[in-house]
């Protein structure tokens, strides 16, 4: 293990790998900050400077753009209400409430340290137990994962406890938007009215943009006198520059940032899942173990927390299947992989033990990338916050166009574009009647992971569902989720009872 | 307004619920469920709450002596700003595939500032002209995402924009 450190440092601080990883830092958090450049593309896009480069910096370098793209989707989702990434999606429902407070500093303080928490707990259990973390995540099969699926829906009876009805219906909705297109067995066309275009499926990004941004655009634009008082205290506040928490402010959030960024590393780590699932469920989680979960979605540091240090601690364990097994478990360690290949690395189980520079260099790197992002971030972040200032007139509809490039780029296809829009007004109806857009997101979000992984041990066991629960992690998981369904229902029957 | 989407989502789940169980091709088999059952088993939940919801909304409304339409004021809403602003959201994704995203996005920002009340006019032309710029030359020249051209003459002047980009 201390051969790993040293190797791995001697390689990240030769003066040049060093300067492509403060380089690549810089690039992810402004690429992962711009909206319609998910982290991904963002690694796509640094891909032809990687060619030059040796395998081993190369590794590293797109690495740092990786964990820097996931931290700077985080900046925009806190102080626009556009996530960056989609896993900064649930950024958002704490990061602008806080912003709109006039906390937007101390919102990207706790973004900006609890990112480089995730990303240091994923990096050290990557270079620590990656074999034995990637044996662990072979034992997740189908069921096993519509268990965790399934847990992350479990929230739904809980996200709003004054709206449980109508958040758990928010919830469903998002779930038939998962369903439309090619159904994920079979092929067949589900909910698609003969249009080819609908065969793809809904995209996720341009929802989330539209249910986010442009419903927030809707609803300032109804009521913009108040939004310039606000502006107006916010701005003599002066606390719009990326002001750390104080350490007592961070130690109050210890458990949910451990909590969250295990848990983002064990997501990451899956198959399928990703930074995006892991934030959300996180967010999930941290709404069941709150002391204060009716807090969580006012503009609470926990959430915040939850969120970001999930989707960075998903980046460590997106690489641990990468590099133990040669298995990408996402998009952006897809293209590191084709990276290698195309170097000429043999990517596969014998990678760690013939070449374990390669886990060397990448450890030593998200190391240094998640220390340097939090100096770039805040730089990065300043400048960002500054934009606050200017008034609602230009910043409204700019953030409209922003939301138009994000929703656009996922395809370059305008119909993105429109669906972005319905999703905005569809956005402003559910806050008016007191829907959950978040309800929705999370929905579909987990939809087809949910029903792929349902139908797939379905047909595993060939049609027994006791088989399919009988096995000893779902079976644990899904009873949990039981208990955190029925809960919020039984919960006023048993205090009534308790009071009579 | 509540209870008459609530209407709407049981008319819909109700129509969908049929039109998925009438596919043949969606039908379960004994050792795979079938493309109907999860949406499905979706549609009945979603069913079940929204009748929850209107009982539940019914009973408030009775006990607060409002009627189903007394929240709903259609004339004052398409009056509003809220409603003008929806149109122009709207009118940016339809016409974005005609004109292109310079004068879409140029046109856009003027007209939306307009609504929310810009102090000077002149001004808020010159800076949506500004920021324009700034934002293609960010997208389309350094991250290199294909801008909507639009199409006919508005093509040619994007294909010009393109040629002057420095990346």
């Amino acid at each position: 293990m201390f051969d790993l450190i040293v190797t791995g440092f001697s390689i990240v601080f030769a003066p040049a790998t060093f300067l492509f990883i403060v380089g690549g830092t810089i690039i992810g958090v402004i690429f992962g900050a711009m909206p319609g450049v998910s982290a991904s593309m963002a690694v796509a896009l640094a891909l032809p400077f990687a060619y030059a480069m040796k395998p081993i910096v190369a590794i590293a370098f797109l690495v740092s753009v990786y964990c820097a793209s996931i931290t700077g989707g985080g900046i925009t989702a806190i102080l626009f209400k556009i996530p960056g990434t989609p896993s900064s999606a649930p950024t958002t429902f704490d990061g602008y409430p806080m912003a709109q407070r006039g906390e937007a500093g101390k919102a990207l303080g706790y973004s900006l340290i609890a990112s480089a928490f995730g990303g240091l707990v994923a990096a050290f259990a990557m270079a620590l137990i990656s074999p034995q973390l990637a044996a662990v995540a072979l034992k997740f099969g189908p069921s096993e994962l519509f268990a965790v699926s399934f847990l992350g829906l479990s929230v739904l009876s809980c996200l709003d406890s004054d709206n449980i009805v109508k958040t758990l219906i928010s919830g469903c909705i998002g779930l038939l938007l998962a369903c439309i297109g090619m159904d994920p067995m079979l092929g067949i066309a589900r909910f698609t009215f003969g249009s080819s275009t609908l065969l793809g499926g809904i995209e996720m990004i341009p929802v989330m943009i539209g249910l986010f941004a442009v419903t927030e655009v809707l609803k300032q634009t109804n009521k913009q006198k108040k939004i310039d008082v606000e502006k107006d205290s916010t701005t003599k506040d002066g606390d719009t520059s990326a002001k750390l928490p104080s350490f007592k402010e961070l130690w109050d959030t210890k458990w949910t940032m451990i909590r969250a960024s295990i848990l983002g590393t064990v997501v990451g780590i899956l198959p399928g899942a990703g930074a995006t699932i892991a934030s959300f469920l996180s967010y999930a989680i941290e709404k069941k173990v709150s002391k204060h979960p009716e807090l969580l979605g006012t503009g609470i540091p926990d959430g915040i927390v939850a969120s970001e240090a999930a989707n960075n601690g998903a980046t460590g364990g997106a690489m641990v299947p990468l590099l133990s097994l040669g298995i990408p478990g996402g998009n952006a360690a897809a293209i590191m992989m084709t990276a290698l290949v195309i170097q000429g690395v043999q990517v596969g189980p014998l990678l760690i033990k013939q070449q374990p520079e390669y886990l060397a260099s990448v450890f030593a790197s998200m190391f240094v990338t998640n220390i340097v992002m939090v100096i770039v971030s805040m730089g990065i972040a300043r400048v960002f916050a500054k934009i606050l200032s200017v008034p609602y007139s230009i910043l409204g509809p700019v953030i409209v166009i922003l939301a138009t490039i994000g929703a656009y780029a996922t395809n370059n296809n305008t119909g993105d574009v429109v669906l972005m829009v319905g999703a905005g007004i569809i956005g402003y109806l559910f806050s008016k009647l007191k829907y959950n857009s978040a309800a929705l997101v999370l929905g579909l979000v987990l939809g087809q992971m949910c029903e792929s992984n349902f139908r797939r041990a379905y047909t595993l066991t060939n049609g027994s569902i006791i088989a399919i629960f009988s096995k000893p992690i779902t079976f644990v998981i899904v009873a949990a989720c039981v208990i955190m369904l029925v809960y919020p229902f039984v919960k006023p029957l048993v205090s009534k009872k308790k009071a009579a | 307004m509540d209870i008459i989407f609530s209407v709407v989502l049981i008319i819909a789940g109700i129509g969908l619920f049929a039109m998925i169980g009438a596919d043949p091709a969606a039908a379960a088999s004994p050792t795979e469920l079938g493309a109907a059952f999860w949406p499905q088993i979706i549609l009945a939940i979603m069913i079940v709450l929204s009748v929850v919801n209107i009982v539940t909304s019914l009973k408030k409304m009775k006990a607060d002596g409002k009627t189903v339409t007394s929240d709903i004021d259609v004339a004052g809403f398409f009056k509003s700003k809220l409603f003008i602003g929806m149109i122009a959201v709207a009118i940016l994704a339809l016409v974005l595939p005609t004109i292109g995203f310079v004068p879409a996005c140029i046109l856009f920002l003027i007209g939306y500032g307009i609504l929310l009340k810009a102090d000077n006019i002149p001004k808020l032309a010159i800076i949506s002209v500004l920021i324009t710029i700034v934002i293609y030359i960010l997208f389309q020249g350094a991250l290199d995402i294909m801008l909507p051209r639009g199409t006919g003459f508005f093509r040619e002047l994007a294909l010009t924009f393109e040629k002057i980009l420095p990346f």
